[in-house]
């Protein structure tokens, strides 16, 4: 294992393990003993935990699947008003995590709520609260999932439909298949393993999600792990709970790693490729495929972003109350440090892979890119046991001093867990990106004189710009969303957007949520907008 | 004590933990030689290069260049240590640099130790790449690359310049004559060179040299015609496919005979004993055409190679014969017909198995 032991082979050595450390932690908490809140949860709770994240899951596979797939046959094969608008404007709705959707629908629909005061200004006075429907509990919950997550099967499917030759279109015409028929017997079966890899992201992320089941205060594995954590202050218990979820999680992860495996099979070969012509849609199909992507764009992206635009020109004082410049700092602050550390650990754990050619480091750098699969709330918790396990039975039998303040509710604390979450999306970035460099371009550097390092800075570095760049985008985008970890680790008094929003929200002041929501979904759009040549590229 | 430039001795070639090569051992004599390795697809050809390089390492056996070890069980030379170029098959210019810059970078490993013997604008005209050097690798052909890449390392001026499979991506039309050109490069610059193909005309029109690899083995390493002419096993025969092996019977020092041919004459090239059966090493160029002998046989397949025709016949004993003839003769063969064979038939030099 050991043959080719370098720097490299080290420094991606270290990575992979450290990433490694929470699962290994949650697996071995699993063995220890719980309070009496385990027994209690067992026999009255954890079914409906089970079940209620069953049924979450199902549902909001169903949505994201039907719309995701949809918008994305849509704008691949048809041109209509404003397709190649609809092309980049539905992967909008990644600005918008489902917990500030929640607080959209709760705002819209509640008892004198935006849909009420609407009405009232249009009709006059009128009891319309009773008419007007909830989008609460269990189905708002499903709601803001899906409007938030369909665009990971909206991107991978529109990508699988874009590789689909003309051959296949006409294969179907020649057969004689209708234009239905054709998409159900050949184009949707062609993209088969790219919706399967779409939904089984919307899977893990409906699984980990947090905030918005906590706003619907419904009851699943997630908030289960929260709450007896927080609540009943059981850490075993937490992490008995996130072993049942994360195996529930892995069963996943490799159903959708065997799924992209055969996606390979389903790109056709240069060779054979046909670019596909859009169709010219007119009439009444030109404007339904027009009202259908127009609604999704609308309910997923404009709908949360006017309500929370309207509430922060309603309410001004919230702005004015609002610490914005701090806020924004600090959110830039996690974004810029937790993306440096990402960036380089990535490389450098990818290259070190590349010249060490070791199988034990590929294996377990594969195991380490899972972190992206286990639940904020899961790595929070982990992290917080195992800094307590090795403070206690290592740090302070060696006769050090506690180490906990060094990691619990610190930035460092906060930026090592992000870490072990988005570990995988830089990894991954950064390897489709080494992808394009054959191996015989190293070579070639050896024998023109350059060491391993010269040969990693001059002409690695440089040709992987572009993939940096872009990685360094997607992380931000997702520290600026995220939720549970920055809520469970941060330091005392050191709030972002999203912690601000859930803070108010949490405590009714759905108005005061507004303002840090609207900043968030700003920030959000903008990373998407510098993204989206890449998530977008048709070449 | 060893006088040869390259000295390759006992050496297990070994990528991935798999054992290719084994055993082999060759050498070149001379500083500017150039060797040809010949061997099917797959067989260990680019790996022998690229341990010669110092991309893979021995356990067995050692590698000496100009006096000095590369390569042993003990010691490995880093490829950037060792003055040892290697050209890839597949591209490997950098990415994100134009063709120009790729090349140069070949030149800067070089400067301010030898003078160049030739100008970097007389290899770019020679390999003809001007038109391209301001474009990036994925903007060229997959044979533009190897040129590019052909180009990049002779600008290296190498002690030792190996180049795996250089002209596979280049177009047919323009081969010959970058064959012509590269042999021509590589004579002025006395750049000792190992090129690995598997096209044979190749090998033996650039090599002064060539290895015969096959079954892990080193056959051959022989002279070019000495490798066509006098195969040493029936594996190299059958590798080079110009040739068929029939059953014959040795009846004099100067003669054998086959039951379809008759006697045939010529000089052996081994002895064997009278009376031995032997498998005798038939070429296409072996049998003369005449339509006035007595010796007819049936013509199953007529190849026309532009210079020549290789018509395929079949004996009484079904075997099929390979026969050259120069396109220009007067009466055209078609299949079926009866193809007369000049007797008696006297062969140059008589190779059997």
């Amino acid at each position: 294992m050991f043959k080719n032991f370098n720097i490299w082979f080290a420094s991606s050595l270290i990575v992979s393990i450290g990433v490694l450390i929470p699962i290994i932690t949650v697996s071995l908490s699993f063995f220890e003993d719980t309070s009496n809140y385990y027994q209690i949860l067992k026999d009255t709770f954890l079914l409906e935990y089970i079940f209620n994240s069953l049924i979450l899951l199902v549902s909001v596979l169903i949505l994201t699947f039907l719309i995701g797939t949809t918008c994305a046959y849509l704008v691949s094969f048809y041109r209509f008003p404003f397709s190649n608008f609809f092309k980049w404007a539905l992967i909008l709705s990644f600005a918008v995590p489902p917990y500030i959707y929640a607080y959209s629908l709760t705002a819209f629909f509640e008892n004198y709520g935006t849909a009420f005061t609407i009405l009232t200004n249009l009709f006059g006075e009128g009891s319309y609260n009773k008419h007007i429907p909830k989008f609460d509990g269990v189905f708002g919950s499903i709601l803001s999932m899906s409007f938030s997550l369909y665009a990971y099967v909206y991107i991978l499917s529109r990508a699988s439909f874009l590789y689909q030759s003309q051959n296949l279109i006409d294969l179907g015409k020649s057969l004689g298949f209708s234009k239905f028929k054709a998409l159900y017997s050949l184009i949707i079966p062609a993209a088969r393993p790219a919706i399967v890899a779409g939904l089984s992201l919307v899977a893990m992320e409906t699984l980990a999600e947090f905030g918005a089941v906590d706003f619907f205060s419904i009851n699943t594995l997630t908030t289960g792990i929260y709450n007896s954590w927080i609540s009943f202050d059981d850490l075993a218990f937490s992490n008995r709970l996130s072993f049942f979820l994360l195996l529930f999680i892995f069963a996943l992860f490799i159903i959708e790693n065997f799924s992209r495996k055969k996606a390979k099979y389903h790109f056709n070969s240069r060779g054979g490729f046909k670019q596909k012509e859009k169709i010219q849609l007119s009439g009444k199909n030109s404007f339904f495929a027009f009202l259908f992507c127009f609604l999704i764009f609308f309910l997923s992206f404009l709908f949360p972003l006017s309500q929370m635009l309207y509430w922060t020109i309603k309410f001004p004082e919230n702005l004015f109350d609002l610490d914005v410049v701090t806020l924004t700092l600090n959110t830039l602050y996690l974004v810029t440090l937790s993306s440096f550390v990402l960036i380089v650990f990535s490389l450098v754990s990818n290259y070190g892979n590349r010249v060490s050619k070791n199988k034990t480091l590929n294996l377990l750098s594969t195991l380490s890119i899972s972190g992206y699969a286990i639940p904020g709330v899961i790595l929070a918790v982990a992290f917080i046991t195992f800094i307590a396990w090795f403070d206690e039975n290592i740090v302070k039998a060696l006769g050090f001093l506690s180490i906990k303040k060094i990691f619990i509710g610190t930035v460092l604390g906060l930026v090592l867990v992000y870490f072990v979450r988005f570990y995988s999306l830089a990894f991954n970035g950064i390897k489709s990106g080494y992808e394009k460099i054959n191996i015989s371009v190293d070579e070639s550097a050896y024998l023109l004189g350059y060491s391993k390092q010269k040969t990693f800075t001059n002409i690695h570095v440089p040709f992987l710009r572009n993939s940096l760049l872009f990685v360094g985008i997607l992380v931000s985008l997702e520290i600026v969303r995220e939720l549970p970890i920055t809520l469970i680790l941060r330091p005392f008094n050191f709030e972002t957007f999203a912690t601000t929003a859930y803070i108010s929200a949490s405590e009714d002041l759905l108005e005061a949520a507004a303002v840090p929501s609207l900043f968030l979904i700003l920030m959000a759009t903008i990373f998407i907008m510098f993204t989206s040549k890449y998530i977008l590229r048709e070449k | 004590m060893s006088t040869n430039f390259l000295e390759v001795k006992n050496v297990d070639f070994k990528i991935g933990g798999k054992t290719k090569v084994k055993n082999v051992s060759f050498s070149i004599e001379n500083k500017g030689e150039t060797i040809c390795l010949l061997g099917p697809s797959g067989i260990g050809k680019t790996t022998i290069l690229r341990t010669i390089a110092g991309l893979e390492k021995i356990e067995k056996g050692s590698i000496k260049l100009n006096g000095k070890l590369l390569s042993s069980n003990e010691k490995n030379v880093e490829p950037e240590d060792r003055n040892v170029s290697l050209a890839f098959q597949e591209n490997s210019l950098f990415p994100h640099y134009t063709v120009e810059k790729n090349i140069l970078l070949g030149a800067e490993k070089n400067k301010g130790r030898k003078k160049n013997k030739l100008s970097f604008k007389e290899i770019i005209k020679l390999l003809d790449i001007s038109k391209i050097l301001k474009k990036f690798p994925h903007e060229i052909s997959a044979g533009e690359a190897q040129r590019a890449s052909l180009a990049r390392s002779l600008l290296t001026q190498p002690d030792l310049l190996l180049l795996d499979e250089p002209l596979s991506n280049v177009d047919q039309s323009f081969k010959e004559e970058i064959q012509v050109r590269l042999k021509k490069i590589l004579n002025k610059l006395k750049i000792t060179t190992i090129i690995v193909t598997h096209d044979s005309y190749e090998a033996f029109y650039l090599g002064s040299k060539c290895g015969i690899i096959l079954k892990q083995k080193l056959r051959q390493f022989d002279d070019p015609y000495k490798v066509y002419h006098f195969p040493n096993s029936i594996e190299v025969v059958n590798f080079l496919n110009r040739g068929i092996l029939i059953p014959a019977k040795v009846t004099s020092q100067t003669t054998l005979e086959n039951d379809d041919l008759g006697l045939i004459e010529g000089r052996f090239i081994k002895n064997y004993p009278i009376g031995a059966n032997v498998q005798l090493l038939l070429q296409p160029e072996d049998l003369e055409h005449d339509d006035n002998s007595n010796l007819k046989l049936e013509v199953v397949d007529r190849k026309f190679r532009g210079t020549n025709f290789i018509y395929t016949l079949k004996t009484l004993s079904e075997k099929l014969i390979p026969v050259l003839v120069n396109t220009h003769h007067h009466e055209i063969h078609e299949i079926h017909d009866k193809f007369g064979i000049k007797r008696p038939i006297r062969l140059e030099h008589i190779v059997c198995f």
